[in-house]
């Protein structure tokens, strides 16, 4: 340490030190908004609260990472760019013996401590509120059971139904249960899911704010036909969900 | 050495004498002996089990006969191979003589020790090469028929039974040859001589090891002819209770596979621990070492709960009790836990090694040591640690403990600081160092891009709230693809070529080594980024069909997996054409510092005539030497 303050510039005027700069600036944003894009993107348009909530997330965690993952391609580019060397016998030693840097050590291990607490504060905040929606009062509760390889749905009201529908706005509770193996109950754009495990019921609360069709899909390998294990919810105004519930109703009573 | 006038040295063959037992067995004795003791078992538990009444489901004949089957498989190929003869011997009050010792050791016997019961651990490490290319040869086969049927959105052209077997055996297949890629074919051949000793500590343990792996692999194959293993490579119960009887053949692979591992895991340890040369303190050991023991030691604690699971499983199906029957009083999640403590640390059996045989090329090909080696020994050491603790990250969703979801989130996502020092070394090692630009040189950057998109993703993933929406897609196979085989496969690819010179003494074709290089990364790279898209789009993992908004994601993944498939058939041709016409290879190629460049080609059979001395550390590279 004592050598470089003497003899040489200081590190941070060292022109490989520039140069990551540099490059490190120029990449953390580029990373940063192609791959939160791209993902943002792929996943489309969210059904709900939640689901915002995994987007956000997954757009802020990857801002978040894009400065370390920068600086790691940074530091790589530079070592790229400069003193390769090709053949078939070694080439000269380097000039620089480094052997450790405890600044650089402790920079890094702390910059990584705060990060990851970070994350887990901004999911353990996410996680509460997910949690939350689980004991509201004024949530409809619906039981859902899978079976080899289809759901059923029971509402309160008595109706029963291989089909999902749900009112626009208004909190729903699914208890999940499975009469045969482990399945998986998925609401895709509302980005929710609990396994359905035979002999237990497991909960899971969402509260969809779009009208619309959206997929269902089971997400965990249930035998033969697991791929096909998917149907539809549809999201209604709460008109023609009462219109529906009555259709239903009368359907369920005269069979 | 009294023992050695017992029988006089004479070569095989050469002797007056009929051969004694000890020289008469070896792989083709052993298959015969296993398959004839199999259909002995067979057709006497056929013909002697009694009938089980009707209406009494939970016991199931058939699995009795083929899991009995099975064993008598296991037990009649090892003793075949030569297993018990020693383990016999010591019963009788003996041991073995000096010259059988080197028989087993394989001296003199050229290419007839590797289909034997042979204790020499370069021999256990080229058998470990040869099987480890055997798998995933198997694997990527597999692999190509899922990627192909999943070219078009109406998969089709195979039997949805059919493709689920196809996914299980390609999961299991190629968890343990990742496993073994490592540790198995260099940590076997390499290890003892980078800690400068004459071979395992435990020899007959060593070739025990391997022979399990090939004992395993039968009731695998096995376990396709009757039913396959239909359940993917988690096996969950109570699906797999109701899976045909291929199930039972992943069972009997698992326990076999799991001795194997613990064996090995001992074996290894002890070496390290016992074996290194004078001079070889803990801060001059190879980091690669490091990475070896930390491998093999988390398989210790996670291969017997491993061992457990498929013993409950099998008893499950084949003698009516109920650990995992919710309706007699058992559970699935006692599964899933039993099956994440190990499925968790065996993530990073499969990566630290990988990572480590990288770390310890690093200062080779930058000329620069390695950059703070006791980050590098605190990070896989933090990794090991943790790793233990976090198993139930992969059942936040499976409804077992909604309470224990945030404190699984805090140790996983504590992983990322020791992982995070592990970028740190790898980094720091190539800052101002002179790059020689050599395909073990580039798998290293592939490795800091593929592990950097595996590891941050991984953080989506440790997210409850986003693993809500990602759990069970498409998303978590191409982030466990990334960090597996992005990181893990590219380590051991670069190992292959690294230390291809000492196991075979000859040079690794470069043309080809380039050539496979780059085709595997983009092929990997175009594939997985595929499938991250179509998982964050929503498609579930193990379908054998999906909607038609997933065809262009899937049509990108199986472009991107043939890429990889000739890639790794191009790597196949340069081990087959190096090795057998590759340019000689010299005692050191790469100039490297560890001590297994300091043997020569062929390494003699007890690798070190004196025993070196270590005075420093490996990594003494740079100008400014102190």
């Amino acid at each position: 340490m004592s050598l470089d303050t003497q003899k040489r510039p200081q590190w941070w005027k060292k022109k490989d030190v520039k140069q990551t700069f540099v490059f490190w600036l120029i990449l953390t944003p580029l990373l940063g908004y192609f791959s939160s894009t791209i993902q943002i993107r792929s996943i489309g348009a969210p059904a709900s609260e939640t689901m915002a909530g995994v987007i956000n997330l997954i757009g802020l965690f990857t801002w978040v990472a894009a400065p370390v993952a920068a600086l790691v391609g940074a530091m790589c580019l530079t070592a790229l760019l400069s003193k390769r060397h090709y053949g078939d016998n070694p080439p000269e030693e380097a000039e620089n013996e480094i052997r450790n840097s405890p600044r650089a050590n402790a920079l890094w291990v702390s910059v990584s401590a705060v990060l990851c607490l970070f994350a887990l504060v901004v999911g353990l905040v996410v996680f509460q509120k997910d949690a939350a929606a689980l004991t509201d009062k004024t949530a409809m509760n619906i039981n859902v059971t899978g079976q080899q390889w289809v759901w059923n749905y029971d509402y309160e009201n008595g109706v029963r139904s291989a089909d999902l529908y749900l009112p626009v706005n208004q909190p729903v509770i699914f208890h999940v249960t499975s009469k045969d193996v482990k399945h998986s109950f998925w609401v895709v754009q509302m980005g929710i899911k609990i396994d359905a495990n035979p002999g237990y019921v497991t909960e899971t609360a969402v509260t969809p704010n779009k009208i619309g069709i959206f997929d269902i899909r089971c997400a965990e390998l249930c035998g033969l036909l697991h791929a096909y294990m998917q149907n539809k919810v549809h999201v209604v105004s709460q008109a023609d969900y009462d219109a529906w519930v009555k259709t239903n109703a009368t359907t369920e009573a005269a069979a | 050495m009294t023992t050695t006038m017992d029988r006089p040295a004479s070569a095989p063959g050469q002797s007056r004498r009929s051969k004694p037992l000890i020289e008469r067995l070896n792989i083709f004795t052993a298959l015969a002996l296993g398959a004839i003791s199999a259909v002995v078992v067979w057709q006497l538990a056929l013909h002697f089990l009694p009938q089980i009444p009707d209406g009494q489901q939970y016991f199931n004949r058939e699995d009795k006969i083929t899991l009995l089957s099975m064993v008598a498989w296991f037990i009649g190929f090892m003793t075949g191979i030569g297993a018990l003869i020693a383990p016999f011997r010591w019963l009788m009050g003996k041991d073995l003589s000096h010259d059988e010792n080197m028989f087993y050791a394989g001296k003199d016997l050229g290419v007839k020790r590797y289909f034997r019961f042979t204790t020499d651990h370069k021999v256990v490490g080229i058998q470990y090469l040869v099987m480890t290319m055997l798998i995933f040869f198997i694997g990527g086969t597999l692999a190509m028929l899922i990627r192909t049927n999943l070219g078009h959105p109406q998969g089709g052209w195979i039997h949805p039974q059919a493709y689920n077997s196809i996914v299980g055996t390609h999961g299991i297949i190629m968890i343990v040859g990742t496993i073994i890629m490592v540790t198995g074919p260099f940590g076997n051949f390499i290890m003892p001589i980078m800690i400068g000793a004459r071979d395992m500590a435990f020899p007959r343990l060593n070739a025990l090891s391997f022979w399990l792996v090939v004992a395993a692999a039968i009731p695998l194959i096995w376990g396709q002819f009757i039913g396959g293993i239909t359940t993917g490579w988690t096996a969950y119960n109570p699906l797999a209770s109701q899976a045909p009887l291929g199930m039972d053949g992943y069972i009997m692979f698992i326990c076999i596979f799991a001795i194997s591992t613990m064996v090995a895991g001992a074996n290894i340890t002890t070496t390290v621990i016992r074996m290194r040369a004078k001079g070889m303190t803990w801060n001059r050991t190879p980091i690669f070492i490091y990475g070896t023991v930390a491998s093999v030691a988390l398989a210790l604690p996670a291969f017997p709960v491993f061992f457990l699971s498929q013993v409950m499983s099998a008893m499950d199906r084949a003698l009516g009790t109920s650990f995992y029957d919710t309706t007699h009083g058992g559970s699935g999640w006692l599964y899933e836990n039993l099956f994440w403590i190990m499925g968790h640390p065996e993530v990073y059996v499969i990566l630290i090694p990988a990572v480590a045989a990288l770390m310890e090329m690093a200062p080779v090909f930058s000329r620069n040591p390695l950059f703070s080696f006791n980050v590098a020994v605190l990070g896989i050491a933090g990794i090991s640690g943790l790793s233990v603790l976090v198993w139930a990250h992969h059942m936040y969703m499976s409804g077992w403990a909604p309470l224990l979801n945030a404190p699984f989130m805090l140790t996983t996502e504590l992983i990322s600081i020791p992982t995070g020092m592990l970028f740190l070394v790898l980094v720091g090692t190539l800052w101002r160092g002179r790059l020689w630009v050599t395909m073990p040189m580039a798998s290293i950057f592939a490795l800091l891009w593929n592990f950097m998109i595996g590891g941050i993703t991984g953080i989506y993933l440790s997210d409850v709230p986003a693993d809500a929406f990602l759990h069970g897609s498409m998303y978590v196979t191409a982030h466990f693809h990334y960090t597996l085989m992005g990181a893990g496969l590219t380590g051991a690819l670069a190992s292959l070529v690294y230390w291809f010179p000492k196991m075979t003494g000859r040079m690794f074709d470069k043309r080809l080594s380039w050539i496979s290089f780059w085709m595997v990364q983009i092929g990997f790279n175009v594939a997985f980024m595929g499938m991250f898209l179509v998982g964050l789009a929503g498609q579930p993992r193990r379908v054998e069909a999906y909607a038609k908004i997933f065809s262009r994601g899937n049509l990108i993944t199986t472009i991107g997996a043939y890429v990889i498939m000739a890639g790794m058939l191009v790597l196949l041709h340069g081990v087959i054409s190096s090795w057998r016409n590759g340019v000689k290879a010299p005692m050191n190629p790469w100039q490297a510092k560890t001590l297994e460049w300091s043997v020569p080609n062929p390494i003699p059979l007890e690798n070190f005539d004196v025993l070196p001395m270590v005075t420093a550390d490996a990594y003494g590279y740079g100008k400014a030497k102190s």
